[in-house]
């Protein structure tokens, strides 16, 4: 990460506009030059594309998740209403759960979209590394405001690469 | 009292004797051995290491702990030798016979360790054998806190030699100053009481006794006797009647409702020769309630109404002129009576000696002598003579009494000149259950035991001889009457002693009586009267013109006369046909009220509130009666009850309702001036909706249509529902496979309602059986009973379905209408307790399964695991769930009326019937304990459960027989039978919730 | 990039640079307090301890000391439960189905939008706790072992059901709010000065860089959140209406109430919006950010679900008659013409007649006449559930029980308390909170800013 004690210099140039800084991207990656990182006050779209991100699988996690939610709430309805304590309640037939089952839907679906919501946010946090407490992870405080960063480790001819593209500021550290 | 409260270990203890106090004082004493200990010098020297310091530390932490979440100790005795006839948990019941100065009846007492805890109706064959709701109730006037504790003499605590000494000086004075020795009680039909009161006759020239009765027969009884030469009143035999015509007699909830209730009901179960019930009244009774025809009429027209029919049926009576409409009905009426000639009889209420010897007339030109009614098999119960009463008040204020002994009963509150007279007996001693009205104006009290405490012995009927055994040693230092005589006339024996004489004398096996409660016993003097003479008796009646002012009958409710009426249960239960609790009102018609600007308004949340009236009969004045608007009150007439206004009763009683005995309306009827007084009154009524809204919730039928229609296909069609596959009823048409109700038991119970008279005896018996809180008035008054069983009373509407279509009414004016009452209502009662429905919406919606269904059909409710988010109640469709809003064993709003804070009322409380805590919901069980204990009975005896070997508290309290509790699945139990009875329905079946209780249609004799 | 065609309205108004929406939303927290919150917050504290009595007097004395008797076992406690959780509506729905459909309006406001979801949502949760007779107990409604041996829920109450749906709702909507915030909570971490705010800030930023793929997630996130939480919203409120639909009392058994019920908490929910934004915008001078437009197009929501509420009154009524049951035929009929004809026909006049101005352009974006509006509807559906409630209990199926209610001056102090509390939330979040989601608003300057859409059509350029 850039703000660890590696001794690989690296390189952040400062943008002040996000149409600037796509533009910047492509033209830094078409030079040749492995852009590291991006800071950005804001989710500028076509970025990821632009870097060559490849598309996050977050969405099939929270599939799963949501999966799990509803195993989960099927064995929990199951274990208690038919299978461990089985009770003649106003006449519902619980003979077995597929019987019961329409008075659960409810639960079933409550409690997957519980599982999805929650695993996913969690999963999120920690693939960010995200927590509360963690240090900033931005190295300069104006890329939360109006300020767009590249951060990459430094090589010959990349500053002038850099200011052509339209960095406001460098910085080698 | 609620500070020093003393709990008696022992009789010892309760007698205080030196001995018993020195045992107390040493008991488990022993003395910290704290110098011994100090004495050792090392000890004091010891070092304390750290790991000892963490020890201590440790121990101690945890024993504060332990100390901390430790129960309460519960005192309780061990027996020293337990008694081989009891077993712990196991019920024994014991025959006696039930009295209160008002009542009699023939009793059986379930004791638990040693407690009596509930009244059951007697063996059967007994004369007035069951339970009304003042028997029922009484087991709590046995623990009640407000009882005399021991003799009292000019105001202090004392003792009964003193007491009975001082008696005896005053007595014996009297006797040497030719001043009178006077013993004031009710109505005596003890034969050992009146064999003691003969032995003190003999001693003392100067005795009196005087009898009276708080709620007068004298005029009645001065004819019969005239009659028959018995001063009783003659028995009334419904078994062969064919038509019962009945002025202002509420002889159902009467004297011997018991006994006639269970004959009532008998003869009118549905179909030909079912007896007809005609009643002709001012107030609306709970007799007239349940009549065939009920015709208004006022008191004062009663003797012109009788006199007519007497000339109709051929006697000769004097004649007056009356209103058309009761010509035209009294017409039909002598017709029934010509047509029921020998299986009719005629009862009159109050007590005025020319409507008596009309009755008797009428009764006797009817052929009711010898057959309905029985004047050679007389009833003891009522002897009382006014004549008598006049003739004491006289004499007392003539300071002609040396020595006045008011023995159970209490002249000062129900003869109110008493109040005057009774300070000028030299001395005076009131034998009482408590320090009441009479009681504080005596220079003695002296206690008088509970019927429940005392031998006693009673010939309530001409041909049956009675024991009442007592089921608990006396709680206080009370003394039987027949003893406190005796000890007068020099008898030495036990009250036990002297009953047993009287049965050995009778020639009775002295066990085997004890065992039945009673026997048959060879009627002394049972002259019939001839019913010659009896018709003679028209011409001399005087029969009056009607009066055109307003008119008073007195009447009385569940709380009767008043002996009873510190006992909350009696105050809790809603009057049967207004629905009012805590309370006596002037029942008034709604056409006299708009007159005289009396108003009943409903508020914003639901509670009664009422104008007051200030009374007056003749000079006496009773002032801040609350004024109750009530449908089917004959216009010109008003109503009151008996038995409220008690000033010196006991907390519960006190400053509540006013005094009916007060206005002195000795026959029962009097006319009276009616003003408007100041305030608002706040009633406390169960019943807001009165008026069935054209729902067919009592499924009511006419004999006529009965008989034509045998199958009920018209008058009982089951409700069905369109289904693709044609018509279903609600069990047809299931969306579930239901669960298996064939196998085991299936507990079902029937309430026939042409059977029910509304008494509301069930209702109490079920609040004792099952420990339901009494709430009092203001809980009441924001409509949150806890009655577990209730009574709906539901009147006629002049506005129907069918006649908003003919008038072409639109639904918002029909229905507003519909809610209005009739002005002559037809009355129906209909007993509604938990359902137990199969599809039950209530377990449905508990969030955490407390309540569910048993596989033998019962709807369950687990106290414990509730959390009381009361949804169940809002989803029963018959609203029978009960809420405990507050604490009610703790709290300190309910103190005065729930038996359950009351150190001594706590003894009643069932030992096998969880007390409810606060929060949770609670209901009928189908009284689980019982089904419970006869399971586990016949489980033991290894036999099949019987059919009626034991039923539920209400069934058991029912005198005639309404309810009827069992195994459907029993193919010979009386409930399946009844099931299949063509009247047979569910209320509000169309709900489909498949209730295990379901109701016989009512069938009218109209 | 794309670009917006000049016909729509801006929806930033004012010549804004990144900076300037930056310093905008950030002024309230950085400033001091003015003294008009101070009132207002004190005089919401003060309601919320009253509540706070109130509710130590039910607990200690019993649920006896409310208005309820034998026969009406609910009143205000389940009238004010649905109520707030009508209200807890709007928020969720607002940034989740407006994002799935693209609304940028929204993002002026789904922020505030969601805390009044939180805030409002944790209202409605006090009720069913606290109107347990055994409060001290109602942990039992969780599916856990207990005392009692495996003693379980019963997963056939709709009670329950609304235990699973309000508990995931929340915590689904905190979840969804929180997401949000984090990038907004690191501007104002970097901005901070103060060490002791900067360090707050810094824990609730999570320590948020606005990394490239960091933002590629956060979207992916935020829209399967949208997608997750669309559905749940309106289950919640079906799930609501499930406690009175599943019942057999006439009035309440009606298989109409889930849509109708979602209908009308959208209705509360945006009417409680617009209550608190028009208060917001003036207060923290935002009208360049919540203008005109988002209030019209709230206003027309309004208008639409007020209708579809009025739709749904008016299907009861007929299909009451049309059933031809006695029992639901009365019901609907003691509605509009018992006891209660009151509480029917404001509730009438305040959700059905009311809304129908907002047909007219001029009265729908006249603040004043919409702030009124806006409480007006609140007052109305406060009155529907009352009337659902209480007119279908007070007189059911046997007119010997049939009773009426009035409240006790502890049901009027619990719910005046939650008001309290309620402002008491919202008044602290809007001081420390950013009140707009700037990071997602800074996406759209350039299409839908003001002076920027104004350049693109002077050049008319296009890329």
């Amino acid at each position: 990460m850039a703000h660890t004690t590696e001794p690989t210099p690296v390189v952040r140039a400062l943008y002040h506009d996000d149409d600037v800084l796509i533009s910047a991207v492509k033209e830094i990656r078409a030079a040749g030059y492995k852009i590291s990182e991006v800071y950005t006050p804001f989710p500028v779209h076509g970025l990821d594309k632009a870097m060559g991100l490849k598309e996050t699988r977050i969405a099939m996690a929270a599939f799963m998740y949501g999966l799990l939610g509803l195993t989960v709430a099927v064995t929990l309805t199951w274990y208690m209403m038919i299978s461990d304590w089985p009770q003649n309640i106003g006449g519902k037939p619980n003979i077995n759960w597929g019987m019961n089952m329409p008075a659960f839907v409810p639960i079933l679906f409550e409690l997957t979209v519980f599982f999805a919501a929650h695993l996913m946010v969690w999963t999120y946090l920690v693939i960010n590394g995200l927590y509360p407490g963690a240090d900033a992870q931005n190295p300069d405080p104006r890329t939360t405001d109006d300020y767009f960063m590249v951060e990459l480790p430094a090589a010959d001819g990349l500053v002038d690469v850099l200011k052509k593209s339209g960095a406001v500021e460098i910085a080698e550290a | 009292m609620a500070s020093n409260k003393v709990y008696w270990k022992s009789f010892d203890q309760l007698a205080n004797t030196e001995v018993s106090q020195r045992l107390a004082e040493n008991e488990f004493a022993q003395d910290i051995p704290a110098d011994v200990f100090l004495a050792d010098e090392r000890s004091l020297e010891a070092q304390t290491s750290r790991r000892d310091f963490l020890k201590f530390l440790g121990f101690s932490t945890a024993a504060a702990t332990l100390a901390a979440c430790e129960q309460p100790i519960i005192e309780s005795v061990p027996y020293v030798v337990q008694p081989d006839s009891l077993t712990p948990g196991v019920p024994s019941f014991y025959a006696t016979a039930y009295t209160d100065g008002q009542d009699y009846a023939s009793v059986l007492v379930k004791t638990r360790e040693g407690r009596p805890i509930k009244v059951e109706p007697g063996d059967a064959g007994r004369f007035n054998r069951g339970t009304n709701a003042r028997a029922q109730a009484s087991v709590l006037s046995l623990y009640d806190s407000a009882r005399l504790r021991g003799p009292i003499l000019n105001g202090k605590d004392s003792d009964w030699a003193s007491v009975e000494a001082s008696l005896k000086k005053a007595a014996d004075a009297a006797l040497a100053q030719g001043s009178q020795f006077v013993l004031v009680t009710s109505s005596v039909f003890s034969p050992s009481l009146q064999a003691a009161i003969e032995r003190l006759r003999q001693g003392y020239a100067n005795f009196q006794h005087v009898e009276f009765d708080a709620v007068s027969q004298s005029n009645t009884l001065d004819v019969w006797e005239a009659l028959t030469g018995v001063r009783a009143l003659p028995s009334i035999d419904l078994n062969t009647a064919q038509l019962v015509v009945s002025f202002g007699s509420d002889f159902l909830s009467g004297s011997t409702a018991q006994q006639l209730s269970s004959d009532y009901a008998a003869r009118r179960k549905p179909g030909t020769g079912m007896l007809r019930h005609v009643e002709l009244e001012s107030n609306l009774s709970l007799t007239g309630s349940n009549a065939d025809k009920r015709v208004k009429i006022k008191p004062s027209e009663v003797s012109g109404a009788l006199a007519f029919l007497v000339n109709e049926l051929g006697g000769s009576a004097a004649k007056i002129a009356l209103r058309d409409d009761l010509t035209k009905a009294l017409k039909s009426v002598a017709g029934e009576l010509k047509s029921a000639n020998g299986k009719a009889v005629v009862l009159v209420g109050g007590d005025d000696t020319n409507v008596s010897k009309l009755a008797a007339a009428l009764n006797a030109l009817v052929g009711a002598f010898g057959t309905t009614l029985r004047a050679d098999k007389p009833v003891y119960l009522r002897r009382g003579s006014e004549a008598r009463v006049a003739n004491l008040i006289a004499d007392l204020n003539a300071k002609r009494v040396g020595a006045l002994v008011v023995a159970g009963t209490n002249p000062v509150y129900f003869r109110p000149d008493f109040e005057k007279a009774i300070k000028s007996a030299k001395f005076s001693l009131s034998v009482t259950d408590r320090m009441d009205e009479t009681a504080v104006l005596c220079s003695a009290a002296a206690p008088l035991p509970h019927y429940l405490e005392a031998w006693a012995d009673f010939r309530p009927v001409a041909g049956e001889y009675t024991v009442a055994q007592p089921t608990i040693k006396n709680l206080f230092n009370s003394k039987s009457l027949l003893e406190v005589l005796g000890g007068l006339s020099g008898d030495p024996r036990s009250a036990k002693d002297q009953v047993a004489a009287v049965a050995g004398s009778l020639g009775l096996n002295w066990n085997q009586t004890v065992h039945d409660g009673g026997a048959a016993v060879t009627s002394g003097s049972a002259a019939g009267a001839p019913a010659g003479a009896a018709a003679a008796l028209a011409a001399s009646a005087k029969v009056s013109k009607p009066v055109n002012g307003m008119e008073l009958a007195l009447y009385e409710n569940a709380v009767g006369a008043g002996y009873q009426a510190n006992n909350p249960w009696l105050h809790e239960l809603p009057d049967p046909v207004t629905r009012l609790t805590w309370d006596n009102y002037l029942t008034i018609a709604a056409a006299d009220a708009l007159a005289m600007g009396f108003e009943n308004e409903t508020n914003s949340d639901g509670s009664l509130d009422g104008s007051y009236a200030t009374l007056k009969v003749g000079k006496r004045v009773l002032e801040n009666v609350p004024v109750f608007i009530q449908p089917g009150q004959t216009a010109g007439t008003v109503g009151l009850a008996y038995g409220y206004g008690r000033t010196s009763a006991g907390k519960v009683a006190d400053e509540l309702g006013v005094n009916a005995y007060a206005l002195g309306a000795a026959t029962g009827y009097a006319t009276v001036e009616i003003s408007k007084a100041e305030g608002t009154h706040e009633f406390a009524t169960v019943q807001l909706g009165h008026t069935m809204m054209g729902r067919r919730i009592v499924n009511e039928v006419s004999l006529a249509d009965f008989i034509a229609d045998p199958k009920g296909t018209n008058w009982n069609e089951k409700p069905t529902f369109h289904t693709i596959d044609g018509h279903k009823t609600s069990e047809e048409a299931n969306l579930w496979a239901n669960h298996d109700h064939e196998t085991m038991h299936m507990w079902n119970m029937s309430i026939d309602l042409n059977s029910c008279t509304g008494c509301g005896a069930c209702v109490v018996a079920c609040h004792i059986e099952n420990n339901v809180p009494v709430v009092g008035k203001q809980e009441i008054r924001n409509l949150r009973d806890m009655h577990w069983l209730r009574i709906d009373r539901y009147y006629s509407s002049d506005m129907s379905k069918e006649r908003a279509e003919e008038e072409r009414i639109g639904g918002i004016e029909m229905y507003a209408k519909m809610e209005e009452p009739s002005e002559s209502p037809s009355v129906v009662f209909q007993p509604v307790m938990c359902q137990h429905c199969n599809h039950a919406p209530c377990e449905t919606v508990c969030p955490v399964g407390a309540t569910v269904h048993s596989r033998e059909g019962l709807n369950h409710m687990a106290y414990n695991r509730c959390i009381g988010t009361r949804y169940c109640a809002n989803n029963c469709p018959y609203k029978v769930r009960r809420f405990n809003w507050f604490n009610y064993m703790a709290n300190e709003q309910f103190a005065d009326v729930n038996p359950s804070q009351d150190d001594y009322g706590r003894m009643v409380l069932n030992p096998d019937v969880t007390v409810r805590s606060r929060g949770v919901m609670e209901k009928c069980t189908m009284c689980i304990q019982r089904v419970q204990y006869a399971k586990l009975e016949a489980k033991k005896a290894g036999q099949p459960l019987a059919d009626g070997g034991f039923t539920v508290a209400c069934a058991e309290a029912c005198d005639t027989g309404a309810i009827t509790f069992g195994d459907v699945n029993n193919a010979k139990s009386a409930v399946r039978a009844a099931k299949a009875d063509a009247r047979a329905y569910h209320l509000l079946e169309e709900v489909g919730t498949q209730p295990s209780v379901f109701y016989l249609t009512k069938v009218r004799n109209a | 990039m794309h670009y917006e065609s000049p016909v729509r309205q801006p929806l930033i108004l004012g010549d804004k640079s990144y900076n300037q929406i930056t310093e905008d939303v950030v002024r309230p927290i950085e400033n001091a307090a003015p003294r008009s919150w101070w009132m207002v917050f004190s005089i919401a504290l003060v309601m919320f301890l009253w509540g706070v009595g109130c509710l130590a007097y039910t607990v200690g004395t019993g649920i006896g000391v409310w208005g309820l008797n034998k026969t009406v076992g609910w009143a205000w406690d389940i009238t004010n439960f649905v109520w707030w959780v009508g209200i807890g509506h709007a928020g969720t729905l607002i940034s989740a189905v407006l994002l799935l459909f693209r609304q940028r309006w929204r993002m002026a406001i789904n922020r505030s939008a969601e805390a009044m979801t939180i805030f409002s949502v944790i209202q409605a949760g006090l009720f069913p706790v606290f109107h347990m007779g055994r409060v001290w107990m109602a942990y039992w409604v969780l599916p856990i072992p207990n005392q009692f041996g495996s003693l379980w829920v019963n997963f056939n109450s709709p009670l329950l059901w609304d235990v699973f749906a309000i508990s995931t709702y929340l915590s689904v909507s905190v979840v969804f709010w929180y997401v949000g915030l984090i990038p907004d909570f690191a501007m104002v971490r970097d901005r901070a000065v103060n060490p002791v705010q900067k360090h707050i800030y810094k824990v609730l930023s999570f320590g948020w860089g606005g990394k490239a793929k960091a933002w590629q997630r956060f979207e992916e996130v935020s829209l399967v959140l949208a997608g997750l939480a669309t559905p749940l919203v309106l289950s919640v409120h079906t799930i609501v209406s499930m406690d009175f639909a599943t019942s057999v009392i006439p009035g309440w058994h009606t298989t109409i109430f889930p849509p109708y019920f979602v209908a009308g908490a959208i209705f509360s929910g945006f009417a409680m919006v617009q209550t608190l934004l028009l208060i917001v915008r003036k207060v923290f001078k935002m009208e360049d950010y919540i203008t005109v437009q988002h209030i019209e197009m709230m206003n027309i929501i309004i208008m639409v679900t007020g209708s579809i509420v009025g739709v749904a009154y008016i299907t009861e009524l007929f299909i009451a008659w049309y059933s031809g049951v006695e029992y639901e035929q009365y019901a609907f009929l003691n509605r509009a013409t018992g006891p209660y004809w009151w509480a029917y026909w404001s509730m009438m006049t305040c959700n059905v007649f009311s809304p129908q101005f907002m047909w007219f352009k001029k009265l729908r974006t006249n603040l004043v006449f919409t702030f009124v509006i806006s409480i007006v509807v609140n007052i109305g559906m406060w009155f529907e559930r009352f009337v659902i409630i209480v007119t279908s209990l007070h007189r059911d199926y046997l007119p010997s029980s049939w009773s009426m209610f009035s409240p006790s001056f502890v049901d009027v102090g619990i719910f005046v308390g939650t008001i309290g509390f309620f402002f008491v939330l919202f008044l602290l979040y809007a001081r420390t909170f950013p009140v707009i989601a700037q990071a997602e608003l800074k996406t759209i300057l350039k299409t839908s800013g003001e002076a920027q859409k104004k350049h693109h059509s002077d050049h008319g350029a296009h890329h």
